[in-house]
């Protein structure tokens, strides 16, 4: 079955052309400057929004879509970009959370602070990236499924640690934050860290960084041979990764005005971030939020069709990408810019 | 003293357990190299299982296991068939992937089914012993003896049998087992099957002890993983001391250390298979394959 020798794999590869050579124009536009300027168009577009006289529903929706495209983002530059596959990245936006719920609430052993949205918001951040540079350092020595079950593993420790340091984070009754509705305001915070988000992972793709952590995903020992300091740029890409998912669990806690173990660091969340990143194409600067936005409209749907079920559609929707579409949209459509990551996973055969 | 001893008792018991439940794992990982993060589920499903059947025809947990073990041997199977089969020649990271879309989609499944109120499996012999001053509980030491027959019985058939011997050569050289004419689809059928029903057994024996809900599986899938690595893979005596390792520290830790409950057994193991993997990437015992650029 799949014990063909690796010569013939290679020389079959070469001669693959992309499908759909008519949207080769369009790949083009979207790689490089034009795709930052097509990026801040729409930004540009997504702040007049607003004004055109749109519910508040409607940009709670909007935010709600920022968020994920925010988290899918940060997810993809761990797990796409570096190769690292995170299972627990929802312990840095539980950290972020859980940051901001003590520092709001103040809780009886802290020595209250209460403090307020904008202070406690860029500790959440700082929190969840220190958290990734504790635990980045020894998870990120290991390898491939090692490292993602070692994430795993720190989720689930984690959702059981915030639930036994009752006088901290409230146990498993959780904490209430003060209600505060401000969905304009909620809309164009999430809409500039969403900017601020997809613009830095551009820029991160284009940069020498980005390109190291893509030498890293490729052959990491070759990339060390070559003199990258491999420890220190994927610790940096984790701590970035973490700190804006931290913001992300940071504002979510205050949009929820709720926060306990079992809602924020939950897998499912997970999940999700791995599927938006999948579905979008790994490793591409405008897959995961392409992504982000069909998983959204995608779970809405299912929402409001089956309700109770779209956890168990998400499940099996996430087998089935991986099953039919590895290289997820923008690789199927012949973006083989970076996606390499999703090419070596539909390739057959196991490492040496 | 007491209680140190009751301690160490109690640790072994569990381990006792959590041998039983690695053992499905550990041989799917060591036989085709899937990690298959979809166990906890299977354990729930063996404990839902063995509720109904207890709740609605008041059978006991532990005759359940005969209906329970050919019927989930069939759902391996057919598992095994229908989806792990097509990917079992990708990388790592892909079986990881799917299977853990497997276990989110189970547990959800369940949740919709049975609600997430927990159940219990109430047994008329709930009691416990008092021998030479240890208290043994009498479901715990049913589910240890039942987990060394199981062991027995698993080391037997790998040894002894041609399928077992079959199954062992798929694992060894999977090239050369298919040369000298093992089918290796069928045989990587029936070792999920086999795996698949001895956790849901696993999970069937443990529903006497503890609470049944659709969530409970990921804890147990990370203690099998921890075990795994503390044992070996494949290795039913590494199992078995994996498994009683991390019982007593679990217990240990409960005991000794003031105001936590057992709720951070699984912090515990978490610490440490990531001291493990960091320390020893092949494993406490060796034979974890050290996966290098696992991306290529």
């Amino acid at each position: 079955m799949g014990a063909e020798p690796p010569a013939n794999k290679s020389t079959e590869r070469s001669k693959k052309k992309p499908p759909f050579p008519l949207l080769a124009p369009v790949r083009s536009l979207l790689s490089g400057w034009t795709g930052l300027a097509f990026w801040l168009l729409l930004l540009l577009l997504l702040a007049l929004y607003p004004y055109t006289g749109v519910s508040s529903v409607a940009l709670f929706v909007g935010s709600q879509i920022f968020v994920l495209v925010t988290l899918a983002s940060n997810w993809n530059l761990i797990g796409g970009m570096t190769g690292y596959v995170d299972f627990g990245h929802a312990v840095f936006f539980g950290i972020g959370a859980y940051m901001m719920g003590i520092l709001v609430t103040g809780t009886p052993l802290l020595i209250s602070p209460e403090w307020g949205f904008w202070q406690a918001l860029p500790v959440s951040g700082v929190a969840a990236a220190l958290f990734a540079l504790l635990v980045g350092l020894p998870t990120l020595r290991l390898k491939g499924p090692y490292f993602s079950i070692a994430m795993l593993g720190t989720l689930v420790a984690m959702r059981e640690i915030a639930r036994v340091l009752r006088p901290i984070t409230g146990g498993g009754v959780g904490l209430n934050l003060p209600p505060l509705l401000n969905r304009l305001g909620d809309y164009y915070l999430m809409l500039a860290v969403m900017g601020l988000v997809v613009s830095l992972i551009w820029w991160i793709q284009r940069s020498e960084f980005g390109q190291s952590l893509i030498a890293i995903r490729e052959d990491e020992i070759g990339a060390e041979m070559r003199g990258i300091n491999t420890t220190l740029h994927k610790i940096a890409a984790f701590m970035i990764a973490a700190f804006f998912t931290g913001i992300v669990g940071g504002f979510w806690a205050w949009q929820n005005t709720y926060i306990d173990p079992d809602v924020v660091f939950v897998e499912a969340r997970t999940v999700e971030m791995v599927m938006m990143s999948m579905l979008g194409g790994l490793g591409t600067v405008w897959g995961p939020p392409l992504g982000a936005v069909v998983i959204y409209y995608m779970e809405d749907l299912l929402w409001a069709n089956l309700f109770d079920s779209h956890l168990l559609a998400l499940g099996v929707l996430l087998v089935a990408i991986v099953l039919f579409m590895p290289e997820g949209i923008l690789g199927t459509l012949g973006d083989r810019s970076s996606t390499s990551l999703g090419r070596l996973l539909s390739r057959v055969g196991r490492s040496k | 003293m007491d209680q140190l001893l009751q301690a160490l008792v109690s640790g072994l018991l569990l381990g006792g357990f959590y041998a039983v439940m690695v053992l499905g794992f550990s041989v799917i990982w060591g036989v085709m190299g899937v990690i298959n993060l979809a166990h906890g589920e299977f354990l729930m499903i063996g404990a839902y299982m063995a509720w109904g059947l207890f709740r609605f025809f008041g059978m006991d947990p532990f005759a359940s296991l005969v209906l329970i073990l050919p019927f989930m041997f069939l759902v391996g199977y057919l598992l095994q068939i229908v989806l792990i089969n097509r990917i079992v020649e990708r990388p790592h990271l892909m079986t990881l992937l799917v299977t853990f879309g497997v276990s989110i989609a189970i547990a959800n499944l369940f949740k919709i089914q049975f609600t997430s109120d927990p159940r219990n499996v109430a047994v008329a012999y709930n009691g416990s012993v008092q021998l030479a001053g240890v208290t043994f509980p009498i479901v715990k030491t049913i589910i240890f003896g039942v987990a060394l027959f199981i062991m027995v019985c698993l080391h037997l058939f790998l040894q002894r049998t041609r399928l077992g011997k079959s199954i062992r050569a798929a694992a060894q050289n999977k090239t050369a087992a298919r040369i000298v004419g093992v089918d290796i689809n069928r045989v990587y059928a029936i070792t999920a099957g086999i795996c698949i029903a001895l956790t849901a057994a696993a999970g069937a024996m443990l529903s006497p002890t503890q609470a049944i809900f659709p969530f409970m599986g990921p804890p147990f899938t990370l203690k099998a993983v921890t075990i795994t690595a503390l044992g070996g893979l494949g290795r039913i005596p590494g199992a078995l001391m994996g498994g009683m390792v991390l019982g007593v520290t679990e217990i240990f830790v409960s005991t000794y250390v003031p105001g936590i409950g057992t709720n951070l057994g699984v912090a515990t193991s978490f610490i440490l298979l990531v001291l493990i993997l960091v320390v020893r990437p092949q494993g406490l015992m060796g034979g974890l394959r050290p996966i290098d650029a696992e991306a290529e």
